[in-house]
Parts: C-alpha cells; sequence; structure tokens
C-alpha cells in the first residue's frame, strides 16, 4: 500500500485503527510480569525479520524468487502480541528508511501486515490447530493454513483500502482477482518456509516455540473485546472523516461524474451543482484567476483545461526546480569563499 | 546477494545524511514531524485528475533538499522503490479510463493518464516528504520526540533496538548467504528447501544474541522506567519554519490559482 492511492479519510482512520491495536498491545506487554525482558527479544526479532525479507530464495520448477514477509513466523516465534510489535516497528523503519509505503499508509500496512496475522490470524487459526500438542507436522499444518489465510485477507483489505479511496478506476471484481490468486501462491510459498523454519526451531531449541505456544498468556484483555473495540473505532473515525471529505467536493465531483458516466468534467459539474457545491464553487469562482480549469469567457472551452493546466504545472515544475538551484548555488558560493 | 551489503548501506547513507549541520537539520524534530505530515496529507487529500494544482508542491522536496543540502540522485533512487504498485494501479487507470480530457497539439491526453501522471507525483511528494524527515533528523532524535508525544515506552525501545540491530543481523545474514553461495557452486540464491535451516539459524543466533543484550543492559542499570530524554523548546525559528511550509500549503490546497 501506498500514500499515493489513499485518500486521507481511509489513511487517517488506518492509521487511529493500528495506533489503538498497539496501545493496547503495549498495555498487554506490560502487564507481563516478563514483558520487559521480551522487549530487547522483540527489537531483535524484528530485526531478523528484517534480515530474512532481504535473503531471496529460488522457488523450486518455476525459477522465480521471493522472500519471506513474516507476520505468522514471528507470531509462532514469540506469540501474537509480541510478534505485533516488532512487526510494527520493523514497518515503521521501512517506511522511513526504505520509502516502503509512506507515513499515512503505515497505518493500512500496520494493519494489512501486523494486526491481520498476528492479532487476528495467529489467534484464530495458529493457536487452535496446536491446541492437542506441539509437533513438526501440526505446526507445518498451522502455519500453512494461517499464511494462506493471512495474505488473502490482508489482499483483501488492500482492495479495499484501495477501492474505498477512489484513486483508481479498477472495478472490485478485477481488481480482487488479480490480488487474490497473487497471493494464494504468495502465501502458500511463505507457509512453506514458515513451517520448515519453525519445525528447525522446534527441533534445535523446542522450548522457544513451547514458551510462545503454551507460556502464560500475556495480558489480562480478551481478544473479543479488542476486536470489538477496533472496529467501532473503525467506523467511527471513518464517518467522522467521511463526513468532512463529503463537504469537500474536488475529488468527489469527478467520482460522481464517472457514477453519471459523463465523460467532460465540465458538464456534470452543472449538473451536479447542489447545495454543497453551488457554495463551493462559488467561493472557487472568486478565489480562481482561471476559475474551475475553464476560461471565464467560454465555460465550456475544454481547452481552457489543458492550457491553464498544463502552462501552471509547468511554469510550477520550473519555478520550485530553479529555487532548489539557486539555494543549492548559494550555499555552495557560501562555502567556497568561507574555505579561502 | 549482493542486495544485502547494499541495503545496510541504504540504511547508513540515510542516517549519516541526518548528522548534518544546516539550517533544517538543526530544526525541532517536531517542527519537521509536523511539517511533513501537513504535506503528506495535503498531497494525498487531492483528487484524481489534480495534477496541475498538485505541481506547486514541488517547492517543498526542491527547496527542502536544496537547505538541507541533500544529494537528489540518493533521494531519488529511493523514490523508486515505491514505484511498482503505483505504478500498476496507475497504469490500470490510463487502460481502464480513455476518455479524453483535452488535447495539447493534436496529442490527446485521456483522464486515466492524467490520473496515472497524479498518482506518480503524489508518490514523489509523498515518499520525498518521508525521505527528508529522516534525512533531516537523526534517528535518536526522532525517537526523543516519540518519547515526548508520550508515544509508549515499550514501542520506542522496540522501534530503537529495531532499528539498531537491523545493520547487525543484516550483517550476520551476509555472512551467512556468502557462506552458503561459496559452498554451493555458484548458485544465484539460496535453494527454497534450505530456507528452513537457513532462517532458523538466524533467528535463534539473533534470539540469543538478544537475551545477552538485555543482560548486559541491566548489568548497566538499564530499565523501562527511567529513559532520559532532553527536554528541548520550540524556538521562533521552529514557528517560522512551521508557518512557511505549511500556510503555503494550506493555502494552495484550499483556494485554486489556475
Amino acid at each position: 500500500m501506498a500514500d499515493a492511492l489513499l485518500s486521507p479519510a481511509v489513511g487517517l482512520t488506518m492509521c487511529a485503527v493500528s495506533a489503538a491495536a498497539i496501545g493496547v498491545s503495549v498495555a498487554k506487554v506490560n502487564n507481563d510480569e516478563f514483558g520487559e525482558k521480551k522487549i530487547p527479544i522483540m527489537g531483535v526479532a524484528g530485526a531478523m525479520v528484517f534480515a530474512g525479507q532481504m535473503i531471496n530464495f529460488t522457488i523450486p520448477a518455476t525459477g522465480a524468487s521471493g522472500h519471506i514477509v513474516g507476520g505468522i513466523l514471528l507470531a509462532g516465534l514469540l506469540g501474537g502480541v509480541p510478534a505485533f510489535l516488532s512487526i510494527s516497528a520493523v514497518l515503521a523503519i521501512q517506511c522511513l528508511f526504505f520509502a516502503d509505503g509512506g507515513l499515512l499508509a503505515l497505518g493500512c500496512n500496520i494493519f494489512n501486515m501486523g494486526v491481520i496475522p498476528c492479532l487476528i490470524v495467529y489467534p484464530l487459526i495458529f493457536r487452535p490447530l496446536l491446541k492437542n500438542g506441539l509437533g513438526t507436522k501440526r505446526l507445518s499444518a498451522a502455519s500453512l493454513a494461517s499464511s494462506v489465510a493471512a495474505l488473502e485477507l490482508g489482499a483483501f483489505c488492500v482492495v479495499l483500502q484501495t477501492l474505498l479511496s477512489g484513486i483508481t478506476v479498477l472495478p472490485f471484481g478485477t481488481f480482487a482477482a488479480l490480488m487474490l490468486p497473487i497471493h494464494l501462491v504468495i502465501g502458500l510459498v511463505e507457509g512453506a518456509v514458515t513451517s520448515a523454519v519453525l519445525a528447525f526451531v522446534y527441533k534445535v531449541r523446542p522450548e522457544i516455540i513451547g514458551s510462545a505456544q503454551y507460556g502464560k498468556r500475556i495480558g489480562v484483555f480478551s481478544m473479543k473485546k479488542v476486536l470489538a473495540s477496533l472496529a467501532v473505532l473503525t467506523i467511527i473515525c471513518s464517518s467522522a472523516l467521511s463526513l468532512y471529505a463529503s463537504t469537500n467536493p474536488d475529488g468527489l465531483e469527478w467520482a460522481a461524474g464517472k457514477a453519471m458516466g459523463k465523460s467532460s468534467g465540465a458538464e456534470t459539474e452543472l449538473e451536479a451543482a447542489g447545495g454543497i457545491y453551488d457554495g463551493a464553487a462559488s467561493l472557487q469562482g472568486k478565489t480562481a484567476l482561471l476559475p474551475d480549469y475553464a476560461f471565464v469567457s467560454d465555460p465550456d472551452n475544454a481547452a481552457g483545461t489543458s492550457l491553464s493546466g498544463v502552462l501552471g504545472a509547468a511554469a510550477a515544475f520550473m519555478f520550485a526546480g530553479a529555487a532548489g538551484l539557486i539555494i543549492s548555488k548559494a550555499k555552495s558560493r557560501k562555502r567556497a569563499n568561507s574555505n579561502v | 546477494m549482493s542486495d544485502i551489503s547494499a541495503r545496510v548501506h541504504e540504511l547508513r547513507s540515510l542516517e549519516n545524511l541526518s548528522a548534518g549541520q544546516t539550517a533544517v537539520h538543526r530544526l525541532h524534530p517536531l517542527t519537521k514531524l509536523l511539517s511533513a505530515i501537513a504535506v503528506i496529507v495535503l498531497v494525498v487529500s487531492f483528487g484524481r485528475y489534480d495534477f496541475s494544482r498538485l505541481a506547486p508542491y514541488m517547492f517543498y522536496p526542491f527547496v527542502m533538499m536544496a537547505l538541507a543540502e541533500l544529494p537528489y540522485k540518493l533521494l531519488l533512487s529511493r523514490v523508486l522503490i515505491a514505484l511498482p504498485f503505483c505504478l500498476f494501479a496507475g497504469l490500470s487507470n490510463a487502460v481502464l479510463d480513455r476518455a479524453a480530457a483535452f488535447s495539447i497539439g493534436g496529442f490527446s491526453v485521456s483522464f486515466g493518464m492524467l490520473s496515472l501522471a497524479t498518482i506518480l507525483l503524489k508518490m514523489y511528494l509523498c515518499v520525498m516528504a518521508a525521505l527528508i524527515l529522516v534525512a533531516t533528523t537523526p534517528f535518536f532524535e526522532l525517537t526523543a520526540q516519540l518519547r515526548r508525544l508520550h508515544a509508549p515506552m515499550v514501542f520506542v525501545m522496540i522501534f530503537e533496538t529495531t532499528f539498531r540491530y537491523i545493520s547487525v543481523l543484516l550483517e550476520e545474514a551476509h555472512s551467512m548467504a556468502t557462506a552458503y553461495k561459496l559452498r554451493s557452486g555458484n548458485k544465484k540464491a539460496l535453494e527454497m528447501r534450505h530456507m528452513g535451516s537457513f532462517a532458523g539459524h538466524l533467528f535463534i543466533r539473533g534470539f540469543d544474541r538478544a537475551e545477552r543484550v538485555h543482560a548486559a543492559m541491566r548489568c548497566r542499570g538499564y530499565s523501562l522506567v527511567h529513559i532520559p530524554t532532553a527536554r528541548r523548546r520550540l524556538l521562533r525559528r521552529d514557528a517560522i519554519a512551521l508557518a512557511a511550509v505549511c500556510l503555503p500549503s494550506l493555502l494552495l490546497r484550499f483556494v485554486t490559482f489556475w
């Protein structure tokens, strides 16, 4: 998920939800008597996932190469809540230092790759499958099933978040039909690798996995309450933000125009002249040099859109570049003078 | 597998940039954080076809990079990482949304192409805002600011340890990968069936290391409760910088000039 494909309403809602999930998880770790000891382990485990993501391996019979994502793996090794905190830290670092996603998309990414595998799929699928004891086969089945479920759910959420933001015009069916099969394959590969890693760690150091699965469950909160409150939070935030967005016509004018099947923006705006649009449009008309993308004298002239838009954009690019260049030059001259 | 060492280098190059001494570097971390968030939220809030209204925001990356003396090339190469997914979404718009928006000299531009350009411009602006933030703010100042904002101690601590140990574990993974490569006769990448023991070893090493680190920290008197955070006051220059970024950005968002 990336900033450029999100609307502020969707992005901020997901940020609020993920922040709440982090808050609850932190409270759980704080309530645990061994919680503090686990913090360095969570940090190093996060770094481990990061390093693990860098290792490319070849997928047999395809020649393609892949790498792990690691949500279920980490949950299997540390337990759901600590794994979630580690993954969130990893995602935050990737967003800041490697430009993966973006600051606003961080909420979505933490939800899709952290909350879903560690706080939803892990307690609902992974743990129940291991209820009757550990074993290599059970571990494999649990990792395979949960990895596929986590990736499919995550991909589905990406589709939902993108469509709700309204930046792409891909129809829901097509987008889902593209994303879900790809992530089924990725999920199977991820599941295979996860089960191999967990089986290896189980063979060499069974106590690590044992303590994650059967150790004292961290915390006093029930997962149902947490999920319910996250759902409520989502609804409140999204309705508040979409209320704001609907009074703010810019993006919506076009979406509405599309929905009515009109190809020209100018035509639909005349038709869609409802109360909110009227007020906003008159404000826009008063403040704009070339109101509403068209020449004032001839509002139906589509050339106004192209001419003013292209000229304006080109001028802005040129001025911005020139400003940067001038500052750089001035700075290097100053440095040269001070060196003499 | 050379990309492992390349990533270590990437991580360090940004961190080295953040040690600069320009006026931008000296600003309060909160100022830089708020202006990055403001620019991102405003840029993202533009509509699907608002390419020309977004163009003036290019001042932000250009002027900031020049003021902070950041190398254009390094930051530009980072932007490319974010490209594939946005390009996929943008191209699908270009294919599906064919209605002509306007024409320039006989070449007609469709709404889809306009939205592709808008998505790419948005991506560039958002990625740059985040990169400029970390390239001008040292990591410890960023986490200190998070503490001052009362982010949960536990989370900040995990964030810090993860960051510090990434290069350690990446180097460990790198040497393991090199050893594997030398013993496997010119293989380009790890085979999937070896992934279990490879990643498993990496994790067990990391796990043991984490326990040693924790013991060492405790021996030196570490406890979660008393992490000293230097106070830092917002100065007049911070207010000026914040206003200089936010006011024009807000103006450009809510007033249409062309």
